[in-house]
């Protein structure tokens, strides 16, 4: 990190203009902080070293290894979780705080199966040079373990980038032919001055746009080339939001009235009683919000503390929860955790408006446990989950922590009659949940312990003669229970992958899950929970920084929320006649993908942050939607959106929707040949990372239509990009 | 990865071949021997014809059990229409008597049960609907059937000494456990989907398609270890059209635009995602290729949600020759049973949807001269409270445990109850609050029987039909072996 500043201050010299000077001059005055401690995001490739045999890992038994990088070592070795191995990678700079699980280190066996063999420890022995202790075993092993089947490929990967592939043999030297497993060429592409001026790579640029919005604009990227990623990152955390006004919608009662129902008056039915006009209204803020950032982590928030349209028949009662996710997205987790229990939507959800010490509910708890805070296996602060001495993971509650939080969380129901919002006849989803002093459980409570435990238990109530005296301690024991769960060493390596996996990449680095669970732990002013800074510490990190990722397992496939509004940032998106802005009403089209917003399936959202791609190893919780189904499905709506627009729905009376490409038209239109606006395509939507191969398919095709159709030339080749799985997996 | 056939593809998915699916693989090629002798108590047999099929409807939000089948008898030694009444009638959701369809149960000494007025000719209706199928002896109640780690009485309920299900009552879980078979733990796969990962090799070594096809896209019912469903949308999509890709007319423009598109396919090997991603885009490409074909259903099928989804199951079975498959499942939804309110019209017009739709399809399966190659049969998150919720015309019920499921087709060892007896010596419960087969205690019970029956034994019984060797049940029903029976004896043998 420390170099930075040489190296920024070296970029200014060469390349700024007096006028940019000026103009950065004049944002350093709003931005104090201006691109000081961005991190270097040329983040290098380890480099594998190799034995006398150049394509045969360099390797030695750590037993009796001198400590030193060795000229030769050993060729077999036995997988086992016993054999300990060390191997050498050089090339890079580790941080002080990265350890052994900065890397991961990879087994590739001739059965196509690859294993995360297990790291141990990392020693510097010498200049930017780096001994790993692994073990040959996987320590998850889910689908089994390395076998001695002869050579294997080993290679390792650091912040995303992936080092060299070289043999190493397992129980013998076999002679099978192994698959070429060398990285992508990296290919960066700040040939242009310009995208010197605040940031190094525009293809980085692009992809913090893809992490951190909802699609990449010109605007947005233009933005965080005048002021640094980092600066851009801290106005999208206090930028203005919503931009398009949330829809007010008033509260129903729970039995549509006879003028609002849906034989008879379907448009106020679905006005009211579906979530339509929180779709819509999501959707516009997707597609035209300044806030881009928050409203991406209440989306992702939205993901992890789910609610549901299949409960929460009203869109008013969804938008109230959703502003709860919103408001506190950059606030800290404990009030988010407050208002979410505290929220009737949630309370109606999952059953706590209906948990009374005589009928307590277990729902509650559970998922406030399971999916909303610590997850069920005790963690390391990397993520990774801590084993007992027989190497079995650890539950972090039993069902006895259950009924003792069930005993908590009673009493509490709408508030229908004494708050801001109540209504006669109307049950009140807008006020948080009042306390029943007689439905309240009273008994002493014993909840999660833990090293340094805070409120373990809470005591039975002396003194809970008056509904008051109840209703005091009924809040006092839910703040105990709720800093009980708050102050769990889970919440950060457990919260901070979740927001990884939503943001970023599937499967980071442990390292990468303890560098921000760090932060979640104490933001730098002992504050613990503080969302603003955890956002900010992934997006900063340098796994989620720098120019083209390697690793092989890097980036995340695309939801299709953000499938779809990703192509509508880019390719501006209008109504069908290109005359208005959309109205959003994306939803219909989009949920036949498997993701039908703000009617998740079910509390565990639409899919399960553990999903392996099925007899692999593979981390990517989006593919529990794809199937050969839903595949086409993503085709076929990319056919229409890119060639056609989505028509007006005459029922509905939505406007539909169309993208522009005017930006395009131009490189269409200079070049009949098709290569520059293939090239304009590659870097807008690809980061330039196109394959030859891709590239000239892509090619063809532009060529098959005729030069004088330039906008259907564009729109071919967009559809071609978008519909690949290259594009389709943010990385 | 390289293109590979599908049947390298199955073969690399298993994790290598267990012994046990070499013995059934063995089978198929008509090499018997003494291992696969042990192993197998139902052995595959290579001939035509030799086609089953398990089509699972599921009711979603949780079918009310309470008045799916009604005490319809006034013998005083097990609850009869006047126990039923007197727990539903105050707040109007007891089915009046004269209502009921009469269904006589040899097991309970031939008295006589009712089915809701659903099942039978309704209002707009465009068949007899399921109920004359029970003299028929083609249909079968499994009756307090529920989701359970192992048997539990009411006093150990009560008492904390047996593991209860995980988080009964709710909706999540009891649909994750019915759909999955394990209600101790979280499992990411449905018994579906693993019986698919055993009998896929065995069954159809050369099917183009997957064993199990969803009709409600992924759910945990038919998603296995090691195998995938086809998940494929419902008529009136043409079967022909339902992985077709649009936007391409044989023009050289989408021509060339389609070649692009395949080749993309290919074109960069260098991410573990992209390529996972891109396996699945293939294979949607090569199925499409396969399900070109025009099966087209004789029966009429009602043209509802459910409807539909029978209807595109009805014609993929139609294809199974040229589909190359010998064993299918599917899994398809009905939703809405989520009854809290307004249950006696809601339940009336579900009730009416399944049992035309089931009926077209068994007449359909008739038509198709399989009707007992195929195998219908019912699911749901969980059964309701049997004291009603709210009075009136909007009275509905709440989340409970046991239920009743049933089974249809021309295997079905019909015309009865089965699975395993409650407290009064039937099983079918005691409809008393508080009472014996009651989860809930004390003065404000409610009425949540206790399952007799597990959705394991349930399952287990069909899988059995379907072909599922005795080795492999352990992989699919874990939990199986902590119940006394693992074939309640509905399918007939």
């Amino acid at each position: 990190m420390s170099r930075l500043p040489h190296e920024f201050g070296e970029i200014m010299k060469r390349q700024l203009s007096k006028a940019a000077f000026l103009l950065l001059f004049a944002l350093a005055a709003c931005f104090p902080v201006i691109a000081q401690d961005d991190p270097d995001p040329n983040s290098a490739a380890p480099l594998l070293a190799s034995g006398p045999d150049a394509g045969r890992v360099l390797a030695v038994n750590t037993r009796g290894w001198w400590g030193g990088l060795p000229s030769r070592g050993s060729t077999i070795f036995t997988p086992s979780s016993r054999t300990a191995i060390t191997i050498f990678v050089s090339g890079i700079a580790t941080l002080d705080s990265e350890g052994p699980n900065a890397f991961r280190v990879y087994i590739r066996q001739q059965s196509g199966k690859t294993f995360e063999m297990q790291t141990d420890n990392l020693t510097e022995t010498g200049k930017r040079t780096y001994a790993i202790g692994l073990r040959l075993y996987d320590a998850q092993g889910f689908r089994g373990q390395p076998v001695a089947d002869g050579d294997s490929l080993i290679y390792v990967t650091w912040r995303g980038q992936m080092s060299n592939a070289l043999k190493i043999g397992l129980g013998s030297m076999g002679k099978t032919k192994l698959p070429d497993l060398s990285p992508a060429a990296a290919k960066s592409n700040n040939t242009s001055v310009s995208d010197y001026v605040g940031y190094r790579y525009s293809g980085d640029r692009k992809r913090l746009m893809e992490q951190a919005t909802f699609g990449p604009t010109t605007n947005v990227d233009f933005r965080i080339r005048r002021i640094g990623l980092r600066n851009w990152v801290n106005e999208q955390i206090d930028a203005p939001y919503p931009t398009i006004p949330y829809p007010s919608i008033p509260q129903m009662s729970t039995i549509p009235p006879l003028v609002c129902q849906l034989t008879t008056n379907p448009t106020c039915y679905r006005e009211r009683y579906t979530m339509t006009p929180v779709q819509k209204w999501f959707f516009q803020e997707a597609m035209y919000g300044d806030a881009q950032l928050r409203h991406r982590t209440a989306w992702a928030l939205s993901q992890i503390l789910v609610t549901s349209g299949n409960t929460i028949t009203q869109s008013s009662h969804e938008l109230a929860f959703f502003k709860i996710l919103s408001q506190n997205a950059f606030g800290n987790y404990r009030t988010l955790l407050s208002d979410a229990t505290l929220s009737p939507t949630m309370g109606q959800y999952l059953d706590m408006v209906r948990s009374t010490k005589d009928n307590p509910n277990e729902n509650y708890p559970r998922e406030i446990l399971q999916l909303f805070s610590i997850g069920l296996y005790m963690l390391n602060q990397d993520g990774t989950p801590k084993l007992d001495s027989h190497g079995d993971a650890i539950p972090t509650y039993s069902q006895e922590t259950i009924n003792n939080f069930s005993k908590v969380f009673t009493g509490w129901t709408f508030c229908n009659q004494t708050c801001a919002n109540s209504q006669p006849g109307i049950i009140n989803y807008k006020d948080p949940m009042i306390l029943v002093p007689a439905n309240h459980d009273t008994t002493s409570k014993t909840l999660l312990n833990y090293p340094n435990a805070v409120g373990a238990s809470i005591p039975a109530c002396a003194g809970c003669t008056t509904p008051a005296a109840t209703a005091n301690y009924a809040q006092t024991s839910l703040n105990a229970a709720l800093d009980n769960i708050f102050n769990h060493p889970n919440l950060g390596p457990y919260i901070g992958r979740l927001m990884i996996q939503h943001l970023v990449t599937s499967d980071p680095s442990p390292a990468y899950v303890a560098r921000v669970a760090g932060v979640f732990d104490n933001n730098g002013s002992n504050v613990r929970g503080d969302m603003r800074a955890v956002v900010k510490a992934i997006l900063l990190d340098p796994e989620a920084r720098g120019d083209v990722k390697t690793a092989p397992r890097y980036g995340k496939l695309r939801e299709p929320v953000q499938l779809i509004t990703n192509l509508a940032r880019l390719f501006p998106a209008r109504d069908f006649n290109g005359e208005n802005p959309s109205d959003g009403a994306l939803a219909p089209h989009v949920a036949p993908l498997g993701q039908n917003p703000f009617y998740s399936p079910t509390v565990f959202n639409y899919f399960t942050p553990d999903y392996d791609v099925p007899q692999t190893t593979l981390n990517a919780p989006e593919f529990q939607l794809l199937n050969s189904g839903t595949a086409v499905k993503r085709t076929n709506l990319l056919s229409i959106l890119v060639f056609e627009g989505i028509t007006p729905n005459a029922t509905d009376s939505l406007r539909g929707i169309s993208l522009d490409y005017s930006e395009l038209i131009p490189a269409a239109e200079a070049d009949a040949s098709g290569g520059q606006l293939v090239d304009a395509l590659d870097a807008k939507m690809m980061h330039s990372t196109l394959t030859p191969a891709h590239r000239s398919a892509i090619l063809s095709a532009v060529q098959a239509v005729p030069s004088s159709n330039p906008a259907l030339r564009v729109k071919t080749g967009v559809y071609l990009i978008a519909v690949s799985s290259q594009y389709q997996v943010q990385r | 990865m390289n293109k590979q056939t599908r049947r390298e593809f199955l073969a690399k998915s298993g994790c290598g071949l267990s012994m046990t699916a070499l013995a059934a693989q063995s089978h198929y090629f008509g090499l018997m021997n003494t291992l696969a002798q042990k192993t197998s108590s139902k052995p595959l047999q290579s001939v035509p014809n030799d086609y089953r099929a398990l089509v699972c409807i599921y009711f979603s939000g949780g079918n009310d059990g309470n008045n799916t089948i009604v005490p319809n008898h006034d013998d005083v030694n097990v609850s009869n229409y006047a126990a039923y009444s007197a727990g539903r009638s105050a707040q109007s959701l007891a089915l009046a008597r004269n209502s009921l369809l009469p269904i006589s149960v040899p097991r309970v000494g031939g008295l006589t049960y009712g089915l809701h007025p659903g099942f039978g000719t309704v209002t707009g209706g465009i068949n007899p609907g399921i109920h004359p199928l029970w003299a028929q002896g083609k249909i079968a109640a499994v009756t307090n059937v529920g989701t359970l780690v192992q048997p539990i009485t009411r006093q150990q309920y009560l008492d904390g000494s047996v593991p209860r299900p995980r988080q009964l009552f709710s909706h999540t879980d009891q649909t994750n456990q019915h759909q999955n078979a394990r209600a101790d733990t979280v499992v990411l796969s449905g018994w579906g989907g693993r019986i698919s990962d055993r009998m896929t090799i065995p069954a159809n070594p050369d099917g183009l398609v997957p064993t199990v096809s969803s009709l409600g896209g992924s759910r945990l019912f038919t998603v296995g270890e090691t195998t995938q469903p086809l998940a494929i949308g419902p008529a009136p999509t043409p079967l022909s059209s339902i992985l077709s890709l649009v936007g391409y007319n044989n023009t050289p423009v989408t021509n060339a635009r389609f070649d692009a598109l395949v080749a993309g396919l290919d074109a960069d090997m260098s991410n573990e995602i992209v390529n996972a991603s891109n396996e699945v885009h293939r294979e949607a490409i090569r199925i499409s290729r396969t399900l070109n074909n025009g099966s087209e259903v004789t029966v009429a099928f009602p043209n509802t949600e459910i409807g539909n989804q029978l209807k595109q199951i009805a014609r993929v079975i139609k294809a199974r020759t040229s589909l190359q498959l010998n064993r299918q499942i599917f899994f398809c939804t009905l939703d809405g049973f989520d009854t809290h309110t307004s249950q006696i019209a809601g339940q009336q017009s579900l009730f009416s949807m399944f049992s035309q739709a089931s009926r077209a399809f068994y007449d359909e399966m008739t038509a198709q001269g399989i009707s007992d190659k195929v195998t219908q049969f019912t699911l749901s998150d969980f059964s309701r409270t049997f004291n009603p919720g709210g009075s009136g015309s909007n009275v509905g019920s709440d989340h409970a445990w046991a239920n009743h499921s049933f089974v249809i087709g021309g295997a079905v060892a019909g015309g009865d109850f089965y699975g395993m007896n409650t407290s009064n010596g039937t099983p079918f419960p005691t409809l008393v609050q508080n009472g014996p087969d009651d989860s809930d205690a004390g003065s404000s019970a409610r009425g949540r029987w206790i399952p007799t029956t597990s959705v394991e034994q349930y399952a287990a019984t069909l899988a059995s039909w379907f072909g599922l060797e005795a080795a492999d049940v352990p992989y699919v029903f874990p939990n199986l072996q902590n119940f006394a029976s693992s074939d309640l004896g509905f399918m007939q043998p």
